[in-house]
């Protein structure tokens, strides 16, 4: 899979951190960038779009990041998750892994780790 | 960072004013490093000496280190040694306040001798930003010493205050901490830490310095909205407050939590909070944290 074919969820309740990472997204030639601002919304859109990758913050309103993990890994197992959070502690990481995560990025999230990321995950899908 | 605190005690000593102490934070990146300050920095030439070059130049047509070699200040291996040195932050800071007149070379002497005495700093501890040096900075200027949990007031201020030079610029003074219950401003953000211990962190300023603060942070991803703007400097709080709570993980096992954000124009508690003001040289915000 070519990287700039991928379709990608951004789920945040920070209006600023989605759109830094729908920015850099966009520097890849990713056109296909949905966003969502709580995790109920994430699940949804999840289910809406069936995005290739997956950028899921930690703490957020309505529903938590981790909550919104184990919803999407029920309705698709094979589902790309990566938890990005401030809190990057062993035990955050701990409980993201036992979800089913695909990876983990502390933020600030550094733009080389997301394009490193996608490109993993684009040629998985191989 | 030594420079910002630096600043910090020039003002609290009253060796220089607000204004021109951000006349020069905005003027150093284009300040010139005369080779008077850095003999006086290694503690080769004396203000005295200083001057009396200066003064000698002003009827010889020779360069400054010629001059005070020529005059029996300097043996020519130090001028090359000097010459060759990288000014440090604090040292230009003190050369723009000299060229701006708001300080003359034997107070910037002073004042430069009895700040590293007072905090035992030699040279190469300010050029190397030693973190023991720079968490006992700031300990000394908060006077945190004195306080319940001082350890980790230290440790969340030193960090806030690499953040604040990483994520929005080294052009600020840290000014001298209050402690209270309430704090209003037009615009504030405030975050809980949880978990193995309680912490209240929040950030206040008027709008215009927090719309600064947030197009800073943000860089080229800067949308002019007042959304944007909290969710930038909300997200500077966030990431802050996430560092500090993997710094506490790794170090002390200690496991942290962060609760949402919230916004509004006051930050109140029940226990008294160290409200930390920091002028930048777009305006002033306040910095709370409360453990």
């Amino acid at each position: 899979m070519k990287i700039e074919d991928m379709t990608v969820l951004i789920c945040d309740d920070s209006m600023f951190a989605r759109k830094s990472l729908c920015m850099f997204i966009a520097t890849l030639g990713i056109k296909n960038v949905h966003e969502a601002a709580d995790g109920r919304e994430a699940v949804e859109k999840f289910k809406e779009v069936k995005p290739d990758a997956v950028f899921m913050d930690i703490v957020m309103p309505v529903v938590t990041g981790i909550d919104a993990l184990k919803q999407i890994k029920e309705s698709d197992p094979d589902a790309k998750v990566i938890m990005a959070s401030s809190v990057g502690t062993q035990s955050h990481l701990k409980d993201a892994i036992k979800a089913g995560a695909y990876d983990f990025l502390q933020k600030p999230i550094a733009n080389d780790q997301v394009k490193k990321t996608l490109e993993n995950i684009a040629k998985e899908a191989d | 960072m030594f420079s910002q605190f630096f600043g910090g005690y020039l003002l609290n000593n009253k060796i220089v004013t607000s204004e021109q102490l951000t006349d020069a934070l905005d003027e150093k990146k284009n300040t010139r490093m005369r080779l008077g300050v850095l003999a006086i920095n290694d503690g080769l030439m004396s203000a005295e000496q200083v001057e009396q070059v200066n003064a000698a130049q002003q009827t010889v047509d020779k360069l400054f280190g010629d001059l005070a070699v020529e005059m029996g200040f300097l043996k020519a291996s130090d001028v090359s040694e000097l010459l060759h040195k990288q000014p440090t932050d604090y040292l230009l800071l003190g050369q723009t306040l000299v060229n701006n007149g708001a300080i003359t070379n034997a107070e910037f002497e002073t004042a430069i001798n009895n700040y590293k005495s007072k905090l035992s700093l030699t040279n190469d501890d300010i050029s190397s930003d030693q973190n023991n040096k720079l968490s006992e900075l700031v300990s000394d200027f908060f006077h945190f010493d004195t306080a319940e949990n001082a350890k980790l007031y230290t440790n969340y201020v030193t960090l806030l205050f690499k953040s604040i030079i990483r994520f929005i610029g080294d052009d600020f003074t840290p000014l001298e901490a209050s402690i209270s219950r309430s704090v209003c401003a037009e615009k504030t953000v405030a975050q809980n830490i949880t978990g193995a211990y309680g912490a209240l962190t929040a950030i206040c300023a008027d709008k215009d310095v927090y719309t600064v603060f947030a197009k800073r942070f943000a860089k080229d991803a800067y949308i002019a909205s007042d959304e944007f703007d909290d969710a930038s400097v909300g997200e500077f709080l966030n990431v802050l407050n996430g560092l500090y709570a993997v710094n506490e993980s790794n170090e002390s096992g200690t496991e942290l939590s962060l609760a949402p954000l919230s916004f509004s124009e006051k930050v109140e508690s029940e226990k008294n909070f160290f409200a930390i003001p920091v002028q930048f040289t777009f305006g002033e915000a306040q910095f709370i944290i409360s453990f």
